[in-house]
């Protein structure tokens, strides 16, 4: 039926005078179980199905949604799609054009091992209250008075056909599990931790986030931090950064800069332009050690995808090669105006969105370092594992990452925990200090948001622990 | 599929599952944008929504769905899934109730104008004279956004409440550029075509784009600042968020314990008004079936509520404000503003740049973050044009700086305000604020050190 409606479109589209048309189906069903200080939240439920139709229109891109999957408001809303791009000829000055892509026939999909869907309530909270039980002061040493914790289901299926050929069935499982600790200590003030665990698979997920072990060090952490914690050195430190840092650094300041549509221009109203220009592949931003990569085919990854919202192949993009620009995240337009394909970057949050450049897991390639070995080649320096506050501007040049769980490192060795050590850097300062990169690999899961209308793309950001040389802390 | 019929079936669904009380809603939007960049429309949207809400109380639990499916089996379908749901949900913290209808719902004014709602091209003519406006003062690129949307909204609960309202809206954002690293933007916002101002727009994004060419970077430091309304419009968001009895549950507030506490300025009075004429995010009733009403949330600097649901305000003792709204995710029904209104002062915007002698003046700003929610230490990137003042007068651009501070001292800093005041909502602003330029003594600002 879906299918049959989408081809329809497509159809209707191309006789009211489009040369290209795409339609994609997309039903996201959603369960969002929270605990608030071991009471619950509201259990809600989402339920979002529509249809989204593109078109191109001598040279004018249109889109139109409805989640009327009626036959006779589907017409009205292609006719509504051609229409205003239509109206808008006049306006356009770069008339869009795709790039030249192979069409595909496919069914993809994130497998569950244990389907998400036959797990009872029941079991999705007392997964929660396990973990609000494993977060008394007794076991943790610190009052916590803030605790919330969510488990979160979002299945999005996708049938997607375009005027070209392509005819694609998607079904991606995503599950989180979020929880955000406030801890108090008399006298010392509060310290808040926020965690994201999220991938594309099934129940059996659970077992691997260890979720009451996390949840209890990480508020073990607050509380030294709170007791013992005292304020970061001045001067010129050197620093090792944790995984989840390391992830935030790849995609704010790497991922996001190389989308191609930022660089030429289309969110400089809403996101923002880039550093980079058009010619900047093979430019140097950082040390040899430095190579980033953004892979959509991760298994079980949050950011996972075979095929993008235009119908291309999925593939791993190196974005940043030994501290050389390689790449950028394409999609059929941009590799037209840029002269090539699309690398398959482009997705929607839901039907309702048109098809954008966004990331899907981006991650610094590991070396070969241990932790132990970064922080021995370290005399006086800082170990930030984790960030709580962050931002980057609007080009992506200037960040500034607050660290949370962090450390002195005293004579190559872990010591006395710090309270907010800011590193406040440019892109090209961050990645030409960087000297050793670990092998340890880790994921968070992250939505990043882009777009207008907002759209949230699940994505991971990861990498090992790395380390940078002579960095002067800001704030 | 008819909005009261979707609300019927909700209901009595609800009733024969045994619920306690149950709100149904059922909103109708049609949206539509042109979005544009390097002087060039990229692409035209349009929207038809229909999205019905269910939301269940019963036995110290709560339940929340946001449905598209269009049909009363599907609907029936969901609440019947809700209701199972909560009789294995644990214990809530707080037994409750909707709010006792009926309730009488008054009228506000020009909130919706029919243009809007039957207008075809006028999307496109705003962005051709936005874009030609800016380029008259000197912009080369212009980039931006342009969208209206037609609303009707339906509430009815099973204690007796039931209304509807509908509105129009009708904002423009647009960016301008006379360089890699210079731009501006300017805004308009209206619930009707007649004050909708694209032009003006296009005239304010150019003129601080032309300002702002060759900047120097600027210096970290501590700075007197005039902040113009856009970035000052995303701080007060950030403020309004914090007055949310939902969010302080959560722990994301800076106003944790401090009500009738003086949080600011003598010279900030602050309120969160649904009610106000020709506002953009003004309704006559909450999702709970409420009548809205004008919610004083700082006067003179003390802050005089937080803004409660029903759940909130039996939680804490405290009467409804009018302000619950349905949300997909977490929650399911939160306190949330309707329309943010900073009163204004008596200056004008040379008097601030006057009273603060040596300084900043700062016109835009994007990704504000927390250090920490409940101290309220943040930090937020300057974008667009800032301009440094020297003895009163602005001198020349700067680039490359973070306003590194905290909420409660920014508040309490505040020395002056202007008389005049804009609306803004836009990308980084989400909740429609009305505000003036504000001159905010000794506001931390840092640079990237390497």
């Amino acid at each position: 039926m879906e299918e049959e409606l989408a081809r329809e479109a497509v159809d209707h589209a191309l006789r009211l005078g489009a040369q290209y048309a795409e339609a994609r189906v997309q039903r996201d069903l959603g369960h969002t179980y929270t605990l608030k200080n071991g009471a619950a939240e509201p259990v809600n439920v989402t339920r979002k199905v529509g249809i989204g139709i593109r078109v191109i229109v001598d040279g004018v891109l249109g889109f139109a949604s409805t989640n009327s999957l009626d036959r006779g408001q589907l017409r009205s809303t292609t006719e509504s799609a051609v229409r205003t791009a239509k109206a808008s000829k006049r306006l356009v000055t770069s008339p869009i054009r795709l790039s030249q892509e192979k069409s595909w026939e496919d069914n993809w999909e994130a497998k569950m091992k244990v389907d998400v869907r036959d797990v009872s309530p029941e079991e999705k909270y007392e997964l929660l209250s396990t973990i609000e039980k494993s977060l008394t002061p007794e076991n943790v040493h610190v009052s916590l008075p803030s605790r919330i914790l969510i488990f979160d289901e979002d299945l999005t299926e996708k049938f997607y056909v375009n005027s070209e050929g392509s005819k694609l069935h998607g079904f991606v499982p995503h599950l989180s599990l979020l929880f955000f600790l406030t801890a108090q200590e008399p006298g010392k003030g509060v310290a808040q931790r926020l965690r994201h665990e999220a991938q594309s698979r099934g129940w059996e997920v659970v077992e691997d986030w260890k979720p009451k072990e996390i949840a209890a060090d990480d508020a073990k952490m607050l509380g030294r931090l709170l007791r013992e914690g005292v304020p970061p050195p001045k001067g010129d430190v050197d620093l090792v950064l944790g995984s989840e840092v390391t992830g935030i650094i790849c995609h704010e300041s790497c991922g996001h800069p190389q989308e191609a549509d930022r660089i030429l221009g289309r969110e400089a109203a809403q996101a923002g332009e880039s550093y980079l220009k058009p010619d900047m592949v093979g430019h140097r931003i950082g040390s040899e050690h430095v190579t980033i990569i953004d892979d959509p085919t991760l298994p079980h990854s949050y950011g996972f995808y075979l095929y993008d919202d235009e119908g291309v192949k999925a593939r791993p993009r190196v974005l940043i090669q030994e501290g050389l620009i390689a790449a950028f995240l394409q999609n059929r337009e941009t590799a037209a105006e840029l002269g090539g394909v699309s690398n398959g970057a482009s997705r929607s949050s839901s039907y309702d969105r048109e098809p954008i450049i966004r990331m899907a897991n981006t991650y610094m390639k590991p070396g070969n370092h241990s932790l132990e070995e970064l922080i021995e080649g370290v005399g006086n320096g800082i170990y930030m594992k984790n960030f709580m506050e962050w931002n980057i501007d609007d080009r992506r040049y200037n960040q500034r990452y607050v660290g949370l769980e962090a450390y002195m490192i005293e004579n190559g060795r872990i010591t006395t925990p710090i309270r907010n050590p800011i590193l406040e850097i440019t892109t090209p300062g961050l990645y030409g200090s960087v000297d050793a990169v670990g092998k340890d690999m880790e994921y968070a899961g992250a939505t990043c948001g882009k777009g207008d209308p907002m759209q949230g793309a699940p994505v991971w950001t990861g990498g090992p622990p790395i380390r940078l040389r002579k960095i002067r802390l800001g704030g | 599929m008819n909005p009261h019929d979707a609300l019927e079936h909700i209901l009595t669904a609800a009733q024969k599952q045994g619920v306690e009380s149950a709100a149904a809603g059922f909103t109708r939007s049609h949206k539509r944008m042109v979005r544009f960049s390097n002087n060039s429309v990229t692409i035209t949207s349009s929207w038809l929504t229909e999205t019905p809400t269910v939301y269940l109380v019963s036995n110290k639990r709560r339940a929340a769905c946001m449905v598209e499916e269009q049909n009363p089996e599907g609907l029936k379908a969901v609440v019947e899934e809700l209701a199972r749901t909560m009789k294995v949900t644990p214990e809530g913290d707080v037994d409750f109730t909707l709010p006792q209808g009926p309730f009488q719902y008054q009228p506000i004014q020009g909130t919706f104008d029919e243009k809007i709602a039957q207008g075809e091209t006028e999307l496109i003519d705003a962005v051709e004279a936005g874009v030609n406006a800016a380029k008259k003062e000197g912009a080369i690129r212009v980039s931006g956004v342009v969208t209206s949307n037609t609303r009707e909204r339906y509430v009815s609960t099973s204690t007796g409440a039931e209304g509807s309202d509908k509105g129009t809206e009708i904002e423009m954002t647009i960016r301008a550029f006379t360089g890699d690293d210079a731009s501006g933007q300017g805004i308009t916002v209206a619930t009707n075509l007649q004050q909708f101002n694209p032009e003006e727009a296009g005239r304010c994004a150019g003129h601080i784009a032309k300002m702002a060419l060759t900047p120097e970077t600027g210096q970290a430091g501590k700075y007197n600042v005039v902040f113009a309304p856009s970035i000052f419009a995303n701080i007060l968001n950030r403020v309004s968020d914090s007055t949310s009895a939902y969010t302080l549950e959560l722990g994301f507030s800076f106003f944790q314990d401090m009500l009738k506490s003086k949080v600011a300025s003598e010279a900030v009075t602050l309120h969160d008004n649904s009610r106000f004429p020709y506002g953009p995010g003004s309704s006559t009733l909450d999702d709970e079936g409420y009548p809205t009403q004008d919610n004083a949330l700082i006067e003179s600097g003390v802050l005089e509520t937080y803004l409660h649901t029903s759940y909130t305000a039996t939680k804490h003792k405290a009467s409804l404000t009018g302000s619950a709204r349905f949300e997909a995710g977490i929650g399911g029904m939160v306190p949330t503003a309707g329309n943010i209104i900073l009163k204004a002062g008596e200056s004008s915007l040379e008097d601030l740049f006057d009273q603060a002698h040596d300084g900043l003046y700062i016109t835009n700003n994007w990704y504000t973050r927390f250090q920490n929610y409940q101290t309220g230490d943040f930090s937020t990137i300057t974008r667009d044009g800032v301009f440094e003042i020297k003895n009163g007068k602005l001198t020349h651009p700067v680039k490359g700086l973070r306003l590194s501070d905290n909420m409660i001292r920014i508040l309490q800093s505040v020395k002056a305000l202007s008389k005049e005041q804009h609306w803004i909502r836009w990308w980084e602003v989400e909740t429609p604020t009305l505000t003036p330029y504000v001159l905010v003594e000794g506001v931390g600002i840092t640079t990237a050190k390497k």
